[in-house]
């Protein structure tokens, strides 16, 4: 069995439609038909029809979304591809069928907490973290991604509350989310347990700020869904927001032009567009490019850079392409992941700036 | 050919060779998802767990070169190569019958110019519509094509089988908004078509090759026009108490304007999809109109409008429905919205002059009910010219009358097929309007054209004459 009876009535809707292709990060980076909801529903409706196997080719399709949801934005009916999607890479890890190169995440998940398998902090970040030991009913929660794979940003956030006499705590053993294992095998146990080890790590505190909007979307959307309870979630950016609002963190606009690229998490899950750009038309000159907010498109980073980097540098490339085509040299970014890809993949000239190194370049 | 594992194992190196390792797959994920378009035949046959013809080998080259270098090897092993674009299609025209090489043409996704002072933009073939929309709107203008299949199909797939949008009334067809293409012939030859497309030096080669749905070559770059966002754009829609009313008051209203959007609905599709997606609840038969362009000129053309349907009887539903439709016009296409399996269904678009139209309407409808009983026949008549309109008609069979056996429901579909086209062209029309022929219609070519097929033959044999490009499509 490779998904429940919901997920073969969504296969079955799209596994002829293409209505979605010209909004999939993934398909229009690489131009593979297979990089499409419907090429994946068709595969699937085939397996369940006894027409295909679940061979390694099939399965290998299964990681090739990043679930964006672009395409469940976008579609008029309302189906929505993720849930086969995540249901399928469930089963598979049920199954024993999961591929070797993303068993080797698992594990590493599963060992050390992040994706990447470190184990030691970042010795400026471990400093940062320290400052901030004491007990508070406020807990900045930074996320696997910027402790183990971009701790500058992680620095920066922590400096960025700093400039407005926040009191809050860093949890120097911070536990995983459990953003990376839904993300790898969904509602597993595993995932779960990791889910409910954090809630209890972090519901003694009244305010949980959420660094990474990966966790942000864990913590309000999937421990939801999987009964986890955990009360006081805010995103950093609204956060930020409210502090510049409130006038509890004074900035001064620099004149940078600049366009925002949205995390779909915030975006799209969370609903959350205007916090960010809140922050930034407090702190620079903001522009749109094509395709944002609610219709954002994904620009590369998270998991799938560990085991797919060029297409998630593809992924990138296409986005900087939207950026340069509204005239624009910097991208401004709320997500750590993509942050780490639009970076990699900058062109000549052109500069990402993450949301807290612009604030702390602004800051009075 | 005889390809036994080591001749193949020799053939992929030197498409890898051409086109990159990557670019070049025999993985079974990809064939099975070339294997199937959005033909109602390739659905049934996947949906019966049946797979499709699958291709041997599947390109995706970047340009033209390295189309070219594809097109060669093809050629020296006599390989037939079947080109995919989005894969929307409704003829089976992409489907890799014979296998092969499947060329999937999306990574030949640049847009290389958009160029507001002639007003094109040139891109790959491989491009989504969709996107050259974006990059006409990102600079004030916009491409003014837009079919139900805007967001799927590319720049290379509408030109290869004759596509058109909802707005063609005013704008055109597909075929009259390509000023230049460059087109990889069957031996690999790069050429490209005359600089302007209105001239006095020949026949016209765009049109050689618009339309030929992949069977004399690869187009891969072309440019697009654009045209300015018009000023305004308003809707009316009316209730005509019969189609033949609506008929006479289209056929004036085209000699004095030319309104972008026209769609007139029969009675049954008025009952039907109207009644869904836009509310109209009435008798008759429905009609949106839209008109477009210069503030000023918009205000005589509404008047024009309301006049001249006056004087034929239809009644003013005022903007709203219109407005509804405009909005919804891509609902209508997504599951749950349009008819899908396990119901049997098909577009037999058909165009013919005026004198006629109404004719072919009334006996293909007449020719499905009475051959079919259990099928409906619904249509809509939805691009006009001064001469003539197209008719968008469409069969439906329910689920309880469609066999499960694929094969017998393969027959029953091909017998609805041959009745409704044999009459249309019985009656004056013509094999389609804008879906293309395909594998679908690729027998009935020879009963519209008789002779004139030769034409068609002369030009595939002198480019093509290994018959690899596209094999049992389009009657060739």
């Amino acid at each position: 069995m490779y998904m429940s009876e919901k997920s073969k009535q969504i296969v079955d809707a799209c596994r002829f439609c293409w209505m979605c292709r010209h909004i999939c990060p993934v398909g229009n980076a690489t131009g593979q038909e297979r990089n499409t909801s419907r090429a994946r529903a068709l595969a699937l409706s085939l397996v369940n029809r006894d027409g295909a196997k679940m061979t390694p080719d099939v399965i290998d399709n299964i990681y090739e979304c990043q679930m964006c949801g672009g395409c469940t934005k976008d579609c008029a009916t309302g189906w929505d591809p993720i849930v086969f999607t995540k249901d399928v890479r469930l089963n598979l890890a049920l199954n024993g069928e999961t591929p070797d190169y993303i068993n080797a995440i698992i594990d590493k998940v599963l060992e050390t907490g992040n994706a990447y398998g470190v184990t030691e902090l970042d010795k400026d970040l471990a400093a940062a973290i320290a400052a901030h030991a004491a007990v508070t009913d406020t807990v900045l929660f930074l996320g696997a991604e910027a402790r183990y794979n971009v701790p500058a940003a992680a620095v920066n956030a922590i400096k960025a509350l700093e400039k407005a006499n926040v009191k809050f705590t860093v949890l120097a053993d911070e536990p995983a989310s459990g953003a990376a294992l839904d993300w790898l095998i969904g509602a597993a146990d595993e995932t779960k347990k990791q889910m409910a080890d954090c809630a209890a790590a972090l519901n003694g505190f009244a305010t949980v700020i959420a660094f990474d909007p990966q966790d942000a979307k864990a913590f309000v959307r999937e421990y939801k869904e999987y009964g986890v309870e955990l009360n006081g979630v805010v995103t950093y950016t609204a956060f930020v927001a409210a502090l510049i609002k409130d006038g509890k963190l004074a900035v001064k606009n620099t004149g940078a032009k600049v366009v925002y690229q949205d995390p779909y998490q915030l975006a799209r899950d969370l609903e959350e567009t205007d916090d960010a750009r809140a922050i930034i038309s407090a702190c620079a000159e903001l522009n749109e490019m094509l395709l944002n907010k609610k219709d954002t498109m994904w620009a590369g980073g998270s998991i799938m850079a560990i085991y797919n980097p060029l297409v998630t540098d593809l992924v990138a490339k296409e986005r900087w392409t939207n950026a340069i085509n509204v005239g624009a040299d910097t991208i401004v970014t709320a997500s750590v992941s993509e942050y780490a890809s639009l970076k990699k993949n900058a062109p000549e000239g052109k500069k990402v700036i993450a949301i807290e190194e612009l604030i702390l370049a602004a800051a009075k | 050919m005889v390809c036994n594992e080591f001749l193949t194992d020799i053939i992929l190196t030197e498409l890898e060779d051409a086109v990159g390792r990557e670019n070049c797959s025999t993985r079974e994920i990809d064939k099975i998802t070339h294997g199937v378009d959005y033909f109602w035949l390739s659905r049934m046959w996947a949906d019966r767990g049946k797979r499709m013809p699958e291709a041997d080998f599947i390109v995706s080259p970047k340009n033209a070169e390295e189309t070219s270098k594809v097109l060669k090897i093809a050629n020296y092993y006599k390989i037939p190569v079947t080109t995919w674009g989005g894969g929307g299609g409704t003829q089976g025209g992409a489907i890799p019958v014979a296998g092969g090489i499947l060329l999937d043409t999306k990574r030949m996704n640049q847009i290389y110019d958009v160029n507001t002072e002639s007003l094109y933009i040139e891109c790959g073939c491989g491009a989504i519509y969709k996107h050259i929309e974006w990059a006409a709107n990102e600079v004030g203008y916009a491409t003014m094509h837009y079919p139900s299949s805007l967001t799927c199909s590319t720049v290379g797939g509408f030109l290869a089988h004759r596509g058109i949008g909802v707005v063609s009334t005013k704008y055109g067809k597909i075929d009259d908004m390509v000023l230049k293409m460059e087109v990889v012939l069957p031996n690999g030859d790069i050429i490209e078509t005359s600089p302007a497309p209105k001239h006095a030096a020949g026949p016209d080669l765009n049109q050689i090759f618009i339309g030929s749905e992949g069977t004399l070559g690869v187009i891969t770059k072309a440019q697009i026009r654009i045209f300015a966002q018009p000023e305004e754009r308003r809707f009316r829609a009316f209730l005509f108490q019969d189609m033949h009313g609506a008929f006479e008051a289209s056929r004036e209203l085209l000699q004095k304007f030319k309104p972008s959007v026209m769609r007139l609905y029969d009675e049954a599709e008025t009952a039907s999809l109207i009644k869904k997606i836009v509310g109209v609840e009435r008798k008759g038969a429905f009609m949106n109109i839209a008109y477009e362009g210069c503030k000023e000129m918009v205000e005589v053309e509404e008047k024009i409008l309301l006049d001249t349907f006056k004087k034929y009887g239809a009644e003013d539903l005022g903007s709203e429905y219109g407005e509804k439709w405009w909005k919804e016009k891509i609902t209508f296409f997504y599951p749950g919205h349009m008819m899908d399996l396990p119901q049997m269904f098909g577009t037999m678009d058909t165009i013919a002059p005026y004198d006629k139209i109404e004719k072919i309407y009334w006996a293909m409808k007449k020719a499905i009910e009475t051959n079919f009983p259990n099928v409906k026949f619904i249509a809509h008549f939805s691009h006009w010219y001064e001469w003539g309109a197209m008719v968008y008609d469409r069969f439906i069979v329910d689920k309880e009358f469609v066999p499960e056996d694929p094969h017998e429901a393969l027959r029953l579909h091909q017998q609805i097929w041959n009745t409704g086209v044999r009459t249309a062209i019985a009656n004056g029309g013509v094999v389609n309007d804008h879906h293309g022929v395909g594998i679908k219609l690729g027998r009935l070519m020879k009963e519209q054209y008789g002779p004139a097929m030769q034409v068609f033959e002369g030009i595939k044999k002198q480019l093509d004459p290994n018959g690899i490009m596209n094999p049992f499509k389009l009657g060739l």
